[in-house]
């Protein structure tokens, strides 16, 4: 009873507001309790969020541009696909009794797609778009270069396709790696490229290298990519050692020896040859007119090529000999009709170069240990660099084979430079030429010295 | 002489040759299991029998790689290439697609096992905090304003996709096949769930360890494992009045077994399931057993429950997988709706 009492009491005496504040402390704890669930629902959904964003980076593209170029690569790096290029704007500056004509042009223009597949397949393709660059039924020159390589091993290697053949030392220096605006004379003996296919590889920890591959085979200097004039086909090799390689004498490990060569059937015109201005300074009679001389390619060609470099430190040198041997018949009319000759071209050239600037010469690209930068400390790398060189077409070529009065039996040329390499993707080249022409004899009325300044601006990425 | 020389050569070589065809053909073996979400602890388990047993008959070292996720999305990645020696996935449907557009085993796959390749099934019931502080009873109760229900994505889960057969089923028995009134019971479902994970391990992380939700529409078998692992003291289990029977299926992916040679270990393998130890294993990890013997022996360990078949109630997977988790089907209808 009195528990009762006192029970009653209590309730009558209990204030109204505690009520209301146990109603008040009943509604918000519901309310924490929403919002708790409402931040756990954010958590969890951003938890989820960023696994299913991992889960996507697994398969996600990567997609790089940066001082290696432009590459996008598959997650899983089975398929990288490279974005490169470059453009070589020159200018072409005679003086003396040129008749060549000042210019500026874009001596190339050159996009490159590369990329390799599953870690073994590459590809590559580059076009050149440049100033003079044509097509013809043999070669479609916008198309430099357009082939696969699977590789193996180390050791074997095999490429299809359109490619440098495996021949010219200076030939086989990437474009944008040249010490002089235009190659030397042995490279005009030498294949360009041409279409078929390769072994290759390295032996003996890069000791050795080796090329040998089967060709479409083209004249001299030339590129083909298609050839319907016969089924022969010519055969192209190379070895390629660094013998002081592993040698503690670090003089030695930059010196890089080599011979090429090429065996085939060649039944096309001639190419002529060049001086280093690009005036046209020998060619091989030609004509459409029955009635006139016509020289063609009748047989076996040859071609060999010992070559070396050798860098050390700042210092490169590099020199190569070429001779081209082609069985030739006067096909066309008028004097020596049916003319058949063995006529052998020969040339070779010694190039020097020197870092004034004290970067590591090399056959490859060179970085500027100090990138030119306005307003900065570095000039970039300043190379000097030097040649002399010779083109000798045979003596016998004349007068059946070729117009003494129009082509040059020998040319001689040497040459001053200067390469200013701002970083790895700019470089400003500067150089004289000078190079002597001799007649095979007085009826000669072609020029019989070039002297010209050329300068180039080059931008590869 | 000459003979008993023979004979005690010819006896010893016998035994040599005994003893050593073991050890000159015992291999190491590995295969690789692509399962459903809730299957991991089952298959650890099994993984551990089965290797054993086939140790001891064939001398072969076998391990089993697991890879779990949710079964739509397992699937998806055979398809695109992952090389499962097995699938062992929430629902028939999903190894259609792998015989169909991966072209990995044959269509007919289903008939290879006993029980249409299904050794045990499991159904769906609702997982509660203990107490059941929302008093959710039946299907009715999850589409009440404010209560909020946990279940994983049908577009990427199996489970999900039994969890809202389910509820579809349920809602044409309440509406008498009214499908107005069962799509609104849908949407207003599907409106109380806050998180959609991918696979139903997901979602019980999401209700067991994040605290989200007030019912988590579960396989039978993970809400028992929630209550194993987390104590009885925090869940507890609802039967709610019709559910469906789920019928995990199993097979050998062809292609990759027979690439691989794995072909005998494989089929061994999931024929292992439907033995009494097999049964046994499943039985302990809440999936409910095929073998009679085990059935009757675990059989108060399930909850009653009426169940419907996805046969019986929806014609079958082939019709219910487009019609309602299709691109633009019936729950891509209910969820754009509900945004």
């Amino acid at each position: 009873m009195v528990v009762l009492a006192v029970a009653a009491t209590q309730t009558l005496l209990r204030p109204a507001w505690a009520d209301e504040t146990a109603d008040e402390i009943s509604s918000l704890k519901k309310q924490i309790e929403a919002l708790d669930q409402k931040v756990r629902i954010l958590e969890r959904k951003q938890e989820l969020e960023q696994e299913a964003t991992a889960e996507r980076a697994k398969t996600a593209p990567l997609v790089s541009a940066g001082v290696s170029g432009f590459s996008i690569s598959s997650a899983d790096t089975n398929f990288v696909l490279r974005l490169r290029g470059g453009l070589q704007a020159d200018g072409r500056f005679y003086a003396g009794e040129s008749t060549a004509k000042d210019t500026f042009l874009l001596r190339r223009v050159r996009p490159i797609i590369e990329g390799t597949v599953y870690g073994k397949f590459d590809y590559r393709l580059m076009f050149d778009f440049a100033s003079g660059v044509s097509l013809s039924a043999a070669n479609n020159s916008s198309i430099l270069d357009a082939y696969g390589d699977l590789r193996l091993y180390p050791e074997f290697n095999i490429r299809v396709g359109k490619f440098k053949a495996p021949v010219g030392l200076e030939r086989l220096q990437s474009w944008n790696n040249l010490l002089f605006i235009e190659r030397g004379f042995p490279t005009q003996l030498l294949p360009n490229r041409d279409a078929g296919i390769m072994l290759h590889g390295a032996l003996f920890d890069g000791l050795f290298n080796y090329q040998a591959g089967a060709f479409n085979g083209t004249p001299d200097g030339g590129s083909s990519d298609f050839d319907t004039s016969d089924s022969d086909k010519d055969f192209a090799a190379r070895l390629f050692t660094l013998p002081f390689k592993q040698s503690s004498a670090s003089a030695l490990r930059g010196l890089g020896l080599g011979i090429a060569g090429t065996l085939g059937e060649q039944d096309r015109t001639p190419r002529a040859y060049t001086t280093h201005g690009s005036q046209r300074f020998f060619g091989y009679r030609s004509s459409t007119d029955a009635t006139k001389p016509n020289s063609l390619g009748d047989g076996t060609q040859w071609r060999l090529s010992p070559q070396a470099y050798w860098y050390w430190g700042p210092f490169g040198l590099l020199g190569e000999y070429a001779i081209s041997s082609q069985e030739t018949r006067q096909a066309g009319g008028g004097a020596g009709a049916g003319s058949r000759a063995t006529l052998q071209n020969t040339a070779w050239q010694v190039e020097a170069s020197y870092f004034l600037s004290g970067e590591q010469n090399s056959y490859k690209a060179v970085s500027p240990r100090r990138p030119f930068t306005i307003g900065g400390a570095g000039w970039g790398a300043l190379e000097f660099t030097a040649r002399v060189g010779e083109l000798d077409p045979d003596d016998d070529a004349f007068p059946v084979f070729a117009d003494p009065t129009t082509s040059a039996a020998k040319a001689f040329s040497w040459g001053l430079g200067f390469n200013w390499h701002l970083n790895r993707f700019f470089k400003l080249t500067f150089n004289y030429e000078n190079t002597d022409l001799r007649g095979f004899d007085n009826r000669y009325t072609g020029i019989e010295r070039e002297d010209v300044f050329l300068t180039r601006l080059q931008v590869t990425y | 002489m000459k003979r008993s020389l023979l004979r005690l050569f010819v006896a010893w070589i016998g035994l040599l040759a005994l003893l050593l065809v073991p050890l000159v053909e015992a291999k190491d073996i590995t295969l690789l299991n692509v399962s459903y979400d809730p299957t991991r602890e089952l298959y650890v388990d099994f993984n551990a029998a089965f290797a054993k047993h086939w140790k001891e008959k064939t001398g072969d070292t076998l391990t089993i790689q697991q890879s779990h996720g949710g079964s739509g999305k397992q699937a998806r990645a055979v398809i695109d290439g992952l090389s499962a020696d097995v699938v062992t996935l929430a629902l028939a449907y999903d190894i259609d697609a792998i015989a169909e557009k991966g072209r990995l085993l044959p269509k007919d796959w289903q008939q290879r096992l006993p029980h249409n390749s299904s050794p045990y099934t499991s159904t769906i019931v609702f997982l509660v905090r203990k107490g059941n502080p929302k008093a959710v009873r039946d299907w009715d109760d999850l589409v009440k304003p404010g209560l909020s229900v946990i279940t994983p994505n049908p577009k990427t889960s199996g489970g999900a996709r039994w969890n809202y057969l389910a509820a579809w089923a349920f809602a044409e028995q309440k509406f008498s096949n009214d499908e107005a009134k069962i799509r609104d019971f849908l949407a207003k479902l599907f409106k109380n769930v806050p998180v959609l994970d991918t696979g139903a391990r997901g979602s019980t992380t999401t209700f067991v360890q994040r605290g989200i939700g007030d019912v988590f529409i579960s396989w039978e078998n993970e809400a028992f494992l929630a209550i194993k692992e987390y104590g009885a003291d925090k869940f507890e289990i609802v039967a709610p009045s019709l559910s469906i029977l789920a019928e995990p299926p199993v097979t050998w992916v062809d292609r990759v077994v027979k690439k691989r040679g794995t072909e005998t270990v494989t089929k061994a393998y999931l024929e292992y399931l439907y033995t009494p130890e097999g049964q046994e294993i499943a039985a302990r990890n809440f999936y409910r057993p095929r073998l009679p013997e085990v059935a009757k022996k675990h059989e108060n360990q399930f909850t009653k429950l009426k169940l419907v078949t996805i046969d019986e109630a929806f014609g079958g997977w082939q019709k219910a997988q487009p019609l309602h988790f299709g691109e633009g089907g019936v729950f891509d209808q209910i969820s754009r709706a509900n945004r």
